[in-house]
């Protein structure tokens, strides 16, 4: 039909040319497609770019979740299979020990014969027991038993300058317990093995103490018998799921507590338990993500919905940071030492700078691990500085394992006393009671 | 199936479409599909060399979860090379040409390099004992004695950097762990030191300035207690027996016979020891250093000790050898005041007693401190944390795990657990929960027989 109106040789034309431009389009795109894939064309991207965001959308990348348990559980052996206890059941509810009702008269009566081993060190300072831990086999990130390391030896001097024990734990007590929850049963045991002990102080691994002169407020905590960071408003009306945080908390050693313990458990054991926990927590708490239970939802969901029970006796404290996320204060040590001093323990100098979600043990954290690990450097040297002054040193910088000498040695050392006075701090010094 | 589709009866022509390619020759046409699959082969060709260029062909299989671990792996070792690689340069030393042996001016003697480096630890003070006591009257809020127990503080340590084998920060934990349980056992305080305090006294000889800089620092503490990061503790119930110690200012682990008839290098360890904090001990430490400083100095003071003590390899002066030959040459000066003590391992050397743990579970109890229940196990010579022991390291490793669990036993004895055997990191109850946990406890000895199974 177009044949008759144009004329054949026409056509044929047409047709060559449609042709021509047919490849001179496709050699544009392909020019354009190379140009693209070797300089890359800004914002429309990189054929590398397009190719890892189909990765991500089409294979799904099982470290983000929040859960602890993430780390690759090595290939169980037939000796471990035995000894793996069978999953709980829904309806067969978890119980940390038999049932104790009469442990504060069991304890009294345990310090009274006990006078060598009492449960205040002075009139105000109670005996306290900071509890930590860390798994007993080796880290799967090479670097991440140093970082325990130094974080172990942290805690060992922030406790030496304020007289507080240490138990470093390295057991799993209840194999079903396991991951964050461990720490109940733990807790547990120390306090009915510690009756001389008033005060457990429970601390994350990855948590460091930053402020080596702030000794806690103890006169404040004498009506109370839980004590962790948090904001009133964000646990009892927000109901949000970080409106506390249990990565550093106080204990008292008594039956309170116990019966605490007791009504925080049941959410823990694993298996279908934690499972289904964990949705009912992501149900309520505001801005929870979807993830089996752990304890610290758990222990706001208690307190939202036990309140009248139990809210009287926890303080939640936020005058200073018993516990100190990371990411807000790392960036800002040299400001704080340009303008403050230690002992504030809050945002001018906090007490405990927290790597929440950095896990340097396990192979995969929230965060890129060269940060994780720089800040890690960088909040144990501002620690450390404080540590060092006492003897006339400090590390070079902030960033430095080095240390340059700041005081120099005298024929009499006593006259010099260090410029934060953690030597022999009051909150050392011993009761001289008459024996 | 219930329709048919369009059945297609061959042969039939479509209509309306006109049929230029028979009017093509068979030859020619078969020559332009020829043309065409070369065009399309060449395409297809030029398209992979593309997306090789830019992806990768090996992306386009996928990663695996492996490679995705290798990719870790890989970012872990950089961060850790940076980690551990000082990046910072060595200050310029004045006395630099003293460190390199061969000066072709100037063949120098012990006695001369010593003078010349001038070492000491501090200004010298010669009335300690008279500042230390001023102090403690002034401030009785510190006593040097807490219930009649004269005040202890245990000094250990290890390098600021990660170890170059990753099981070594593993062991180093496990065994400040081991540490912490048995001071908090017995009151001691602990120090855990991770700074260099002198660059030339670096190595084994860092202790020095270190216990010294306390001494100083501390009046109030009565006992200095040096542990090597090596050693762990394996009787929980032990306690010192420092009432045999009032007229003596050094306690050290060694063998009498070996440090005077003999000279032998490994009479005494410095592994494990205990110094008063006293004038004396000052002045010990003073007439020790001279040896230490790193170079020229320790080369030739290498050499002597290698020439005057039995049994001692040709290297550079460790603070060991360099104590044993203090204490031989000035036996007047010294010896009364140093205790030898071989009556239970204050540090006990862990060959040959490793393989007896189990046996040791058996027959007898803790608290003996001695060769049936040793005090100390000391790893010499294992050095996990860096790259070369002297011992196989699966041995070393293996024998480290069965110490600590030989020890932890008699911590976890408190709260009713026990490990599995001495190898695993898995924990049993060897004790049931009760609702009377204080009766347990009041009946419960830290020196009573360990039943195992």
């Amino acid at each position: 039909m177009l044949e008759r109106c144009i004329g054949e040789r026409r056509i044929r034309q047409i047709q060559r040319a449609t042709r021509n431009l047919k490849l001179t389009f496709l050699c544009l795109l392909l020019t354009l497609l190379v140009l693209r894939g070797t300089i890359g064309a800004g914002k429309y991207g990189t054929p590398q770019q397009d190719f890892i965001e189909l990765r991500h959308r089409f294979i799904s990348h099982p470290h983000r979740a929040l859960a602890e348990e993430h780390q690759p559980e090595p290939k169980p052996k037939q000796s471990d299979k035995d000894d793996e206890p069978p999953l709980r059941s829904l309806n067969n509810p978890y119980s940390l020990g038999p049932k104790i009702s009469d442990w504060d008269e069991q304890r009294i009566n345990w310090v009274r014969r006990h006078p060598e081993r009492p449960n205040f060190l002075t009139k105000t300072k109670p005996r306290v027991l900071l509890v930590t831990g860390s798994s007993p086999k080796p880290c799967e990130n090479p670097v991440g038993d140093h970082y325990l390391l130094k974080s172990i030896k942290n805690k060992i001097d922030y406790c030496r300058v304020h007289n507080i024990e240490i138990f470093y734990n390295m057991a799993l007590l209840d194999a079903e317990m396991a991951g964050f929850w461990a720490k109940l049963p733990l807790i547990r045991a120390l306090l009915l093995a510690h009756p001389e002990v008033e005060f457990l102080w429970w601390m994350d691994s990855d948590a460091m103490f930053t402020d080596m002169a702030f000794e806690l407020p103890w006169e404040r905590y004498a009506p109370y018998n839980l004590v962790m960071h948090g904001w009133d408003e964000m646990v009892y009306k927000d109901k949000n799921w970080i409106g506390l945080n249990t990565g550093s908390f106080l204990l008292r050693n008594c039956q309170w507590s116990l019966d605490l313990l007791d009504v925080w458990a049941p959410m823990g054991p694993k298996g279908p338990v934690r499972t289904e926990a964990g949705k009912i927590l992501t149900k309520t708490l505001k801005d929870r993500p979807v993830f089996e239970a752990d304890d610290q939802s758990a222990m706001v969901y208690l307190l939202v919905t036990q309140k009248d029970k139990w809210a009287d006796k926890v303080y939640l404290e936020s005058a200073y940071y018993l516990h100190g996320y990371w990411g807000i204060l790392v960036d800002r040590y040299e400001e704080m030492i340009e303008n403050y001093h230690p002992g504030f323990g809050d945002h001018r100098w906090p007490l405990v700078t927290h790597f929440v979600g950095c896990k340097p043990c396990g192979k995969f954290g929230d965060y890129p691990v060269e940060r994780c690990l720089k800040q890690m450097d960088r909040a144990f040297n501002f620690g450390d500085n404080q540590i060092l002054q006492m003897y006339g040193f400090t590390h070079k910088s902030l960033g430095s394992r080095r240390v340059k000498r700041v005081r120099n040695e005298t024929s009499n050392p006593l006259d010099v006393k260090d410029e934060l006075g953690l030597l022999h701090p009051d909150f050392k010094a011993v009761q001289n009671r008459a024996s | 199936m219930g329709h048919e589709g369009m059945v297609f009866k061959p042969g039939s022509t479509r209509s309306g479409l006109p049929t230029t390619r028979s009017r093509v020759p068979r030859g020619r046409q078969i020559q332009k599909t020829f043309n065409n699959v070369k065009i399309t082969v060449l395409c297809g060709f030029v398209t992979l060399l593309v997306l090789r260029g830019t992806i990768g062909v090996g992306n386009l299989t996928g990663s695996t979860p492996e490679s995705d671990d290798q990719h870790v792996v890989e970012d872990i070792d950089r961060i850790l090379r940076e980690i551990r690689t000082d990046s910072e340069p060595e200050l310029e030393d004045p006395l630099k040409f003293l460190y390199f042996g061969n000066s072709t001016s100037h063949n120098w003697t012990y006695t001369e390099a010593v003078e010349a480096i001038n070492y000491s630890l501090g200004p010298t003070i010669s009335d300690w004992n008279q500042q230390r006591q001023a102090w403690l009257s002034q401030n009785p809020n510190f006593p040097n004695q807490i219930s009649s127990k004269p005040r202890i503080l245990l000094v250990t340590g290890s390098p600021p950097n990660p170890c170059d084998n990753a099981i070594g920060d593993h062991y180093l934990l496990k065994s400040t762990k081991n540490k912490i349980d048995y001071c908090r056992l017995h009151g001691i305080e602990i120090l855990y030191n991770m700074a260099h305090l002198d660059k030339e006294l670096a190595g084994y000889w860092a202790k020095l300035p270190l216990l010294r800089r306390l001494m100083l620092s501390h009046p109030e503490i009565e006992w200095i207690w040096w542990m090597d990061s090596d050693a762990l503790f394996t009787d929980m119930a032990f306690e010192l027996p420092l009432q045999k110690y009032e007229n003596h200012n050094l306690i050290i682990h060694g063998y009498p016979d070996l440090l005077f008839e003999q000279h032998s290098w490994i009479a005494l360890n410095t592994g494990s020891f205990l110094l008063r904090n006293c004038q004396w001990s000052l002045d010990l430490l003073d007439a020790w250093a001279p040896m230490g400083p790193k170079g020229i100095v320790r080369e030739l003071a290498g050499k002597i000790l290698t020439a005057n003590l039995k049994g001692r390899p040709a290297f550079e002066a460790d603070d060991q050898s360099a104590l044993i030959y203090l204490l031989i040459s000035q036996q007047d000066k010294w010896l009364s005041k140093v205790y030898v003590e071989n009556s239970y391992y204050l540090h006990g050397f862990w060959s040959g007693l490793v393989d007896k743990y189990e046996e040791m579970m058996e027959k007898h109890h803790p608290g003996l401190g001695d060769e049936r229940w040793p005090f100390v196990t000391h790893f010499v010579g294992c050095k996990p944390c860096g790259s070369y022991g002297d011992y196989p390291v699966e041995r070393c490793l293996n024998s480290m795990e069965r110490a600590f669990n030989f020890g932890d036993n008699q911590v976890l004895r408190l709260y009713g657990f026990a490990h599995k055997g001495l190898l695993s990191p898995k924990i049993k109850r060897v004790q049931d929960q009760t609702a009377d946990p204080l009766q347990v406890k009041e009946k419960l000895d830290m020196a009573a027989r360990i039943v195992m199974g």
